[in-house]
């Protein structure tokens, strides 16, 4: 008895090494990382609050889909591309501050929602596969976002200002400037502390998302959403829309991640017309990875872990590579490697994991089996 | 019944949401005000620039003109208020006038002549459009970097 | 019931597969009326069908042995740069070089598509998007070695700083047109790059002849139903693992071949999305997650090049607008989201 308890200990402590390992792993590289950079303490910490006002809204958008069992949503990509078709509109109209950023929310939701319900029927149609699959999708949503946006946008949809309109008469210029909104959300309410800029109303909003996220897990459809995550089968026997309830989850996890792109941008203080979205979802994704979270689980708290590991590492590794090597690009070519190798290696833990789930359910119910056998032999 | 109130907040919701956006357009729009502080002249009547003129909007720093001079600033929203205070000539003491002004919705930039708007000249007097010349960068067409790692352009 | 048929050939086709057939041929019978030059443009679509065949080929095994989609063909495509750069760097030039390209690449792609193919059996069912990860880390892990690694061949690295390797390299006075020129043919503006054609050729009819052994057979019976291949006594790791090894080596063989073609080594971020053209053409032929022949891969090749070199031309006089980028991504993407939301057997 005594003994059994030991290996039980043993494998928890193993269990939450490995639970751990990838936000651990990071922990060790900015430690190594941080006094190579050279940065001060204050820059530092400036530079990390500032990151964490801009993407924390971003990767809270990717929980819902966790939630329901769907992987991790590449597709948030969707909500981004939204957002900026609203805050070109937005720009154009000469709509500015605050008020520029509701109305670009508010213009956002349409196309998010027709988006999200699009990626949604897609992925109900390939069940098993949705990480790859909503992936895709987010290159042939950028594709149609191209031909919105290069060629329909001032041929087809009025577009009236030459400041971001190409010179040739339709689509857009490389770079639109949100000078007009730049940081108004970051500075209004903003203080100061020991020098460092503290976006207060920004994290406030970031906040209230949080609290929606706790409430809408304890609702009835957030329920439904984590019984069609666990087993869309005992999901459906139990009178679960699946379907349905796999939509909602894309729906909002778009609608959010447009808002979250909003709040983004507001902070760069310009739109990358056609490259500030090609990159948010993979980043956003290595960031809730970094801090602790799995395919199938991630809470509030992996969030705020996690921008605040990858972010550091992502602003020393250039520096602290410099630093080693003499070339800045190597540390720039590093951060990227790490982003994408965090992913794997909790893609491949995620599998793996299932896998061992699966045939230790097979075990037991072979061990079921065969104790039944042996009670009928009894019997007999 | 149940169907049928829900239907109604739904309705209501729309509602609501399509009312902000529709005050966001008001309050939220966005103009260039430009100041001048020169000579002008209407229906033959000929009014004098001041000689110095401070005009401060909202929290800006506040532009000071000279004779001749335009000052520029960005505002939210219908509603123009600004304090000028007038230096009629050297040496004398400024006074200051609080002027509050509505401006066209449908204009992006706008001149406000102020010598005009002081001597009480209607608003065509005082107020113009000012469009914007996007600066030519020659004649041809800006690159456009659509991916940055040239996906497809070859296998 | 013959509408009935037709439908069901119709479900069968795809509907995106369609609109793409159909879209090249209206490119095609439009061509000569917008005034663009018809033999160029075959000649074109010859050209790049013999670089980019070999890719595309690349896929086969994978999809046999039910691993899906090659996504992680970026893998192979490092394997082939190593040994491209090597060749360069211990002196090969002509012809020679593509040869000793080939020879040095060859270990290279058989170390990564094992352990590549070790990877893959842990995670069963989960092959693509992980295919897809493993492509993106071991390019941009590259992208440091490139800068790293001791490679001092006046013709590679950066004037400058005389280290890091340049990021496209010129094969002029090396293997350009190893294989293009051999026995090339020239008729009016056409040209034909004959042993380009051959190579390919030879390569495809030994997947073809490998997959009617008895290890091919095994490794189609792996894909199409697992649980019988156990049953029948295949180790069907072992299959798996030979499958992943020679798409990784294809592909090694593949971008020499393209570049061979193209003139130009190119580095650092330039494999990154090169699985998805090569995937989506495959799937333009008409193939399926988990079923693909050599025929799919030269419909394929044909169609998707085509679509490359016809949509800017004809595009451009038709409505002076060139939307081909645009075009062929929608075009590609959708392909291979169509072919993700199919049902299939056997592996996901």
């Amino acid at each position: 008895m005594k003994k059994s308890n030991n290996t039980k200990n043993s494998t928890d402590i193993r269990l939450l090494v490995q639970k751990f390992s990838v936000p651990l792993m990071f922990i060790i590289i900015c430690a190594i990382c941080i006094p190579l950079s050279g940065l001060s303490a204050n820059m530092l910490i400036n530079e990390i609050v500032t990151r964490i006002g801009r993407n924390a809204f971003l990767i809270l958008s990717l929980l819902i889909p966790i939630m329901a069992g769907m992987g991790l949503n590449f597709g948030m990509t969707l909500g981004a591309m939204a957002a900026e078709i609203a805050l070109i509109f937005v720009s154009d109209w000469q709509i500015v501050g605050i008020p520029g950023m509701v109305l670009a929310a508010i213009v956002s939701v349409p196309i998010s929602v027709l988006l999200g319900i699009f990626c949604g029927k897609i992925l109900n149609e390939a069940k098993g596969r949705e990480m790859i699959t909503s992936y895709i999708m987010s290159f042939f949503v950028n594709g149609i976002y191209q031909l919105v946006v290069l060629y329909l946008m001032g041929s087809i949809i009025p577009i009236k200002h030459g400041a971001i309109k190409l010179p040739r008469g339709y689509g857009i210029r490389n770079t639109v400037s949100l000078l007009s909104m730049r940081q108004k959300l970051d500075n209004l309410l903003a203080i100061n502390v020991a020098g460092v800029k503290i976006p207060v109303l920004t994290f406030i909003i970031i906040a209230l998302l949080c609290l929606f996220i706790v409430w809408f897990s304890r609702t009835k459809l957030g329920q439904d959403m984590r019984a069609v995550g666990q087993d869309m089968g005992v999901a459906r026997d139990a009178g679960i829309n699946v379907e349905r309830t796999r939509i909602i989850s894309i729906v909002m996890s778009t609608v959010l991640a447009g808002f979250g792109m909003i709040i983004y941008l507001q902070n760069m203080g310009n739109i990358a017309t056609y490259s500030a979205h090609s990159q948010i979802g993979m980043f956003c994704i290595a960031a809730l990875l970094v801090g602790g979270a799995s395919v199938d689980r991630a809470s509030i708290g992996n969030v705020f872990l996690g921008v605040i590991l990858f972010h550091t590492m992502f602003i020393v590794a250039p520096k602290a590579g410099a630093a080693i090597t003499g070339d800045s690009m190597i540390g720039e070519y590093f951060r990227v490697f790490v982003s994408y190798a965090v992913i794997t290696i909790a893609l491949v833990m995620y599998e793996t994991n299932k896998r061992r789930a699966k045939s230790a359910a097979g075990q037991q119910l072979q061990a079921a089996q065969d104790a039944e056998e042996a009670a009928g032999k009894e019997k007999a | 019944m149940k169907n049928k109130r829900q239907l109604l907040f739904r309705i209501a919701a729309i509602v609501i949401i399509l009312a902000v956006a529709a005050v966001m357009f008001v309050i939220g729009r966005g103009h260039t005000i430009y100041f001048d502080n020169k000579e002008t002249s209407y229906n033959g009547q000929t009014v004098e620039a001041f000689y110095k003129v401070t005009v401060t909007t909202g929290e800006e720093k506040p532009s000071k003109l000279s004779k001749g001079d335009r000052g520029m600033t960005s505002i939210m929203g219908q509603t123009l208020s600004m304090t000028l205070e007038i230096t009629d000539a050297e040496g004398e003491q400024p006074h200051a006038h609080k002027v509050s002004m509505k401006v066209p919705y449908g204009m992006d930039g706008i001149t406000i002549n102020i010598p005009a708007l002081m001597a009480g000249l209607p608003q065509d007097a005082y107020l113009s459009e000012f469009v914007i010349e996007v600066p030519d960068t020659g004649a041809t067409d800006e690159e456009i970097v659509t991916d940055e790692f040239d996906m497809g352009a070859d296998m | 019931m013959t509408t009935q048929k037709v439908k069901a050939a119709l479900k069968n086709f795809g509907l995106p597969r369609l609109i793409i057939a159909g879209f090249l041929l209206l490119l095609l019978i439009m061509a000569p009326f917008v005034g663009a030059d018809l033999p160029t443009q075959i000649s074109n679509i010859i050209n790049r069908f013999s670089w980019n065949g070999i890719l595309v080929l690349a896929m086969v095994p994978m999809v046999h042995s039910g691993c899906g989609l090659n996504f992680g063909l970026p893998l192979g495509i490092i394997s082939g740069l190593l040994g491209a750069t090597l060749s360069i760097e211990f002196g090969f030039t002509g012809p020679l070089s593509f040869l000793a390209a080939i020879l040095i690449a060859t270990p290279f792609a058989l170390i990564l598509g094992t352990l590549y193919g070790w990877l893959l059996n842990k995670i069963k069912g989960g092959e693509m998007m992980i295919a897809t990860y493993v492509g993106f880390s071991s390019v941009s892990f590259m992208c440091m070695m490139w800068l790293i690694l001791p490679y001092h061949s006046p013709n590679m690295v950066w004037g400058l700083s005389g280290k890091g390797l340049r990021t496209t390299i010129s094969l002029e006075g090396y293997y350009i047109g190893a294989l293009a020129n051999f026995l090339q043919i020239n008729i009016g503006s056409i040209s034909i790059p004959t042993g380009t054609l051959l190579f390919f050729a030879l390569l495809a009819f030994c997947i073809w002849a490998f997959l009617h052994t008895k290890t091919g057979t095994a490794m189609t019976a792996v894909g199409s139903n697992p649980a019988f291949a156990k049953a029948a006594g295949i180790n069907v790791d072992k299959i798996r693992m030979l499958s992943v090894i020679m798409s990784t080596w294809l592909a090694a063989i593949g971008i020499l071949v393209y570049e061979q073609g193209f003139g130009f080594i190119q580095l650092y971020m330039a494999p990154f999305y090169m699985a998805l053209p090569a995937v989506s053409a495959i799937l333009i032929g008409g193939a399926s997650v988990n079923k693909a022949t050599i025929m799919n891969v030269i419909v394929g090749t044909i169609l998707f090049q085509g679509i490359v070199t016809m949509t800017p031309t004809v595009m451009n006089n038709m409505i002076h607008m060139d939307m081909s980028e645009v075009i062929r991504i929608i075009a590609s993407m959708g392909m291979i989201l169509f072919a993700l939301t199919r049902k299939t057997e056997g592996s996901k």
